[in-house]
């Protein structure tokens, strides 16, 4: 009778970037004659901070401070098309096409600040809001000089727009899911390590800590990073420990009726979080980001499976883990059932119920 | 019937038993106030009633006759919001935004009454909120600045939180 500690680890990869519905991101960016910058972007902030991210895109591809750029994803009228916030690719793709848009800007930027300096354009460069010649940085106009000029001497409207599209993944071959380009652009790694503690008499499972890395490319804004990585634990503690509508699924008896009944973590759930942010650039994303959205949710309840064997010695086998779970799983263990095994190994997801078993039947339609 | 909210008067049509939550949103269209769970559970709809957080759901309108309901327009404004509301900033201390008002109100009752910077006892404090989003730590995190607001450099924070320069360039 006892509480019994255990650790456990488990590892995913993640694929950012889905390619195989051929979904688009735009972006259009224009010039104020103060050389203020407005994007036009349909992507939509849940609060994993779309805008944010985007806007630091523009402003340092750009060359300019970030408080110059405001974003305007207001609505699907005036924005040109994105695809969505979803598959982790708000920053992955949509952030491609508004980096593809200001580096137009920039180039436009750069042509009429050459003519009004009588200079190449390779000549110069723009940062922190100045356009100056390379190497000698007191010589040059500030970007809203430059941007005054564009609108009442060349008569021109500096413009820009970018777009990114994952082309059309489609079937080669059907009966495997065969595609004809790579499905996804990058791929993210992480890992966790969930540290637990099991009371044998109640069953309750505590987790106590859980030390997480993640490979996000880039960390465009490592405080918006940590956020989804947090937000993502707490999430798959709640999978792993806590969350379920169906009880008995597929029972539908003793579902939940109400906002009471479905455990969500609170405050008082919360373990010590440990992040490590690893930065492995991606080739295509922008300046080398990943998407760090649905991943961050997802090792968690099998590092606590994990942890939960390596304490008490049994292996539970769905989520979540519940008091009921422990202590059924700790009569069995007590009354010698063995766990399942086959060919004398211990089988831990059991082959019946798995997704190939389970999909066998199933056929891939383009 | 008449309540007073975040300073100003106003005359209930709703009947008696409506919550403060229905008057507040549809009569007042005070949207800050968030319905989530409307049973008590997710606090969500919390709002100050002489300083003290009230869950407005479960609060029928006519018990707030003759106090002051405070909500988080009554806090602070954009262009100038209240020491909590700067230090949720500060910390990111909010994603989609549903919880947050709530919580900002919680957290002030929680500060103006002395509570702790414990970790421990501002997530005791709080334990009646669900956040689907950050995974609390940085409200905890935000909530605990704000007691030490002494110590705490309010002007330094919105601007660094949001300005970050990207380093371009090759793998790190
Ligand atoms: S809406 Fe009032 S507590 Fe959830
Ligand atoms: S920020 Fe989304 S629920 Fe808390």
């Amino acid at each position: 009778m006892a509480v019994h500690r255990g650790r456990g680890i488990a590892a995913i990869e993640y694929p950012t970037g889905m390619n195989q519905n051929g979904d688009p991101s735009q972006a259009w960016i224009k010039v104020k004659p103060d050389g203020r910058i407005d994007v036009f972007s349909g992507t939509a902030d849940i609060g994993n901070g779309a805008k944010t991210i985007q806007s630091q895109i523009v402003a340092d591809t750009i060359g300019v401070p970030y408080e110059w750029v405001t974003f305007d994803n207001s609505n699907t009228d005036s924005s040109p098309v994105c695809t969505g916030t979803f598959a982790s690719r708000a920053t992955f793709v949509a952030g491609k096409a508004v980096l593809k848009a200001a580096r137009e800007v920039q180039r436009k930027l750069l042509d009429v600040a050459a003519q009004e300096m009588e200079i190449s354009p390779e000549d110069l460069e723009i940062e922190d809001g100045r356009v100056s010649v390379k190497g000698l940085p007191d010589e040059g106009m500030d970007v809203g000089e430059v941007a005054g000029a564009a609108v009442y001497g060349h008569g021109i409207l500096v413009t820009g727009t970018g777009a990114q599209l994952n082309p059309y993944a489609a079937f080669t071959d059907p009966g495997t899911g065969e595609v004809d380009s790579p499905p996804h652009a990058a791929i993210s790694y992480a890992g966790c390590v969930a540290e637990v503690e099991v009371d044998d008499v109640t069953g309750e499972v505590r987790v106590t800590k859980l030390t997480q890395s993640y490979d996000v490319g880039r960390a465009i804004n490592p405080s918006l990073v940590e956020g989804q990585i947090q937000g993502g634990a707490i999430m798959g503690l709640g999978l792993g420990v806590l969350e379920t509508s169906y009880p008995y699924y597929p029972s539908v008896e003793h579902r939940g009726s109400g906002f009471g009944s479905y455990y969500a973590p609170s405050p008082l759930d919360m373990p010590d979080l440990e992040t490590i942010i690893i930065e492995n650039p991606s080739e295509d994303g922008p300046y080398g980001a990943k998407g760090i959205g649905e991943m961050a949710n997802n090792s968690q309840p099998a590092a606590i499976a994990t942890a939960v064997y390596d304490a008490i010695g049994v292996w539970i086998t769905e989520l979540p883990i519940t008091p009921e779970a422990v202590l059924k799983a700790l009569d069995k263990k007590a009354a010698g059932e063995d766990q399942p095994r086959r060919d004398g190994k211990m089988v831990i997801f059991d082959e019946d119920l798995s997704v190939n078993t389970v999909g066998a039947g199933l056929q891939w339609t383009a | 019937m008449r309540i007073e909210v975040n300073g100003a008067g106003h005359n209930v049509t709703s009947p008696p038993l409506a919550s403060l939550l229905t008057v507040l949103r549809e009569e007042m269209d005070v949207t800050s106030v968030k319905a989530g769970c409307e049973s008590g559970g997710c606090g969500a709809c919390t709002v100050l009633i002489d300083g003290q957080p009230r869950r407005s759901c479960l609060t029928p309108v006519v018990t707030a006759v003759g106090s002051e309901v405070t909500t988080v327009e009554g806090l602070g404004t954009p262009d100038s919001p209240s020491a909590i509301q700067q230090s949720f900033i500060h910390h990111y201390a909010m994603q989609c935004g549903f919880c947050t008002p709530g919580l900002v109100v919680a957290a002030t009752a929680y500060v103006n009454g002395g509570g702790s910077d414990d970790l421990d006892s501002v997530a005791e404090a709080i334990s009646g909120h669900v956040c689907r989003c950050t995974g609390y730590n940085k409200i905890l995190e935000a909530v605990a600045a704000a007691v030490k607001s002494s110590e705490f450099d309010l002007s330094s924070t919105a601007v660094d939180k949001n300005t970050v320069v990207i380093k371009t360039g090759g793998a790190v």
